[in-house]
């Protein structure tokens, strides 16, 4: 579970930098980040698919309800920045790109100190 | 006197007949920090309400007040029409206030709050965002203001 959190992490950590980057260069999202996307919403997604499968195996959380409303809050950031950059065609599709990021990665932590409890 | 303001960038819709910048831009990417943060705040609260309300009655019931305070500032600041600028004003103005007073009680007498609020301890749960935030929206509605655009 941890090498996937830190796996997504970097993975959105990287990607909110190639974001950050276009932003300070007053550019907007560009169709090359696309695919970059696509990767890290199919890391969250794996990562979901595991967290289910690992329940259904008797993994418990000590707030199986608060895991789960972050797992699938953070499925819907990253789509959330693609729509928005086709009605924002300037730095700030970038900008919302790497907020979008960001708050990943916090997600990512939170939901290791859930799985903890 | 040009009625275009100076970070005017073209709206991929143009509204010919009121060419004030409506939220796009800087105004849009701040209504998206406010949306993620409504939108934590809400679940967490009703979530925390629904299933523990006896542990800590005033956390949540704060944690909720808080949480619609952000929805509305979220609904005014990414409308931005007449009435809507002053129900934003309102909002984020209420969130300042909040956020410093429920911040300094929170330091005072942190037996009040069991559990963590949206406010409590100026927002560190949330990595301060809720106490930068009110003054982004303050800087955004000034900024932002027809008058002051129109003046230019």
């Amino acid at each position: 579970m941890l090498a996937l959190l830190l796996v997504v992490g970097l993975l959105a950590l990287l990607l909110g930098a190639w974001a950050g980057l276009r932003a300070v260069r007053d550019q907007p999202m560009v169709g090359s980040q696309v695919p970059a996307i696509g990767v890290v919403e199919l890391a969250l997604v794996v990562q979901t698919v595991v967290v289910a499968v690992g329940m259904s195996n008797g993994a418990t959380s000590a707030d199986p309800m608060l895991l789960w409303g972050y797992l699938v809050t953070q499925l819907v950031l990253l789509p959330v920045a693609f729509a928005w950059a086709f009605v924002e065609r300037t730095r700030w599709s970038s900008v919302v790109l790497a907020v979008v990021c960001v708050v990943v990665v916090v997600l990512q932590v939170r939901i290791w100190q859930i799985w903890l409890g | 006197m040009s009625t275009e303001p100076p970070d005017a960038v073209t709206p991929p819709h143009p509204e010919p007949a009121d060419p004030r910048p409506r939220a796009y831009g800087a105004g849009r990417a701040l209504v998206l920090v406010y949306g993620i943060l409504a939108l934590g705040a809400t679940a967490r609260s009703v979530y925390q309400l629904l299933t523990k309300p006896e542990e800590a009655p005033l956390a949540y019931w704060l944690s909720l007040v808080a949480a619609v305070i952000y929805v509305v500032a979220t609904i005014a600041l990414a409308h931005n029409g007449v009435r809507m600028r002053r129900i934003a004003w309102a909002a984020v103005l209420v969130e300042l206030v909040g956020v410093l007073t429920v911040g300094l009680w929170s330091f005072l007498r942190p037996e009040d709050f069991p559990e963590a609020t949206v406010w409590s301890h100026l927002g560190q749960g949330y990595g301060y965002v809720p106490l930068v935030l009110p003054f982004l929206g303050i800087a955004w509605l000034m900024r932002s203001d027809p008058a002051r655009i129109a003046r230019q």
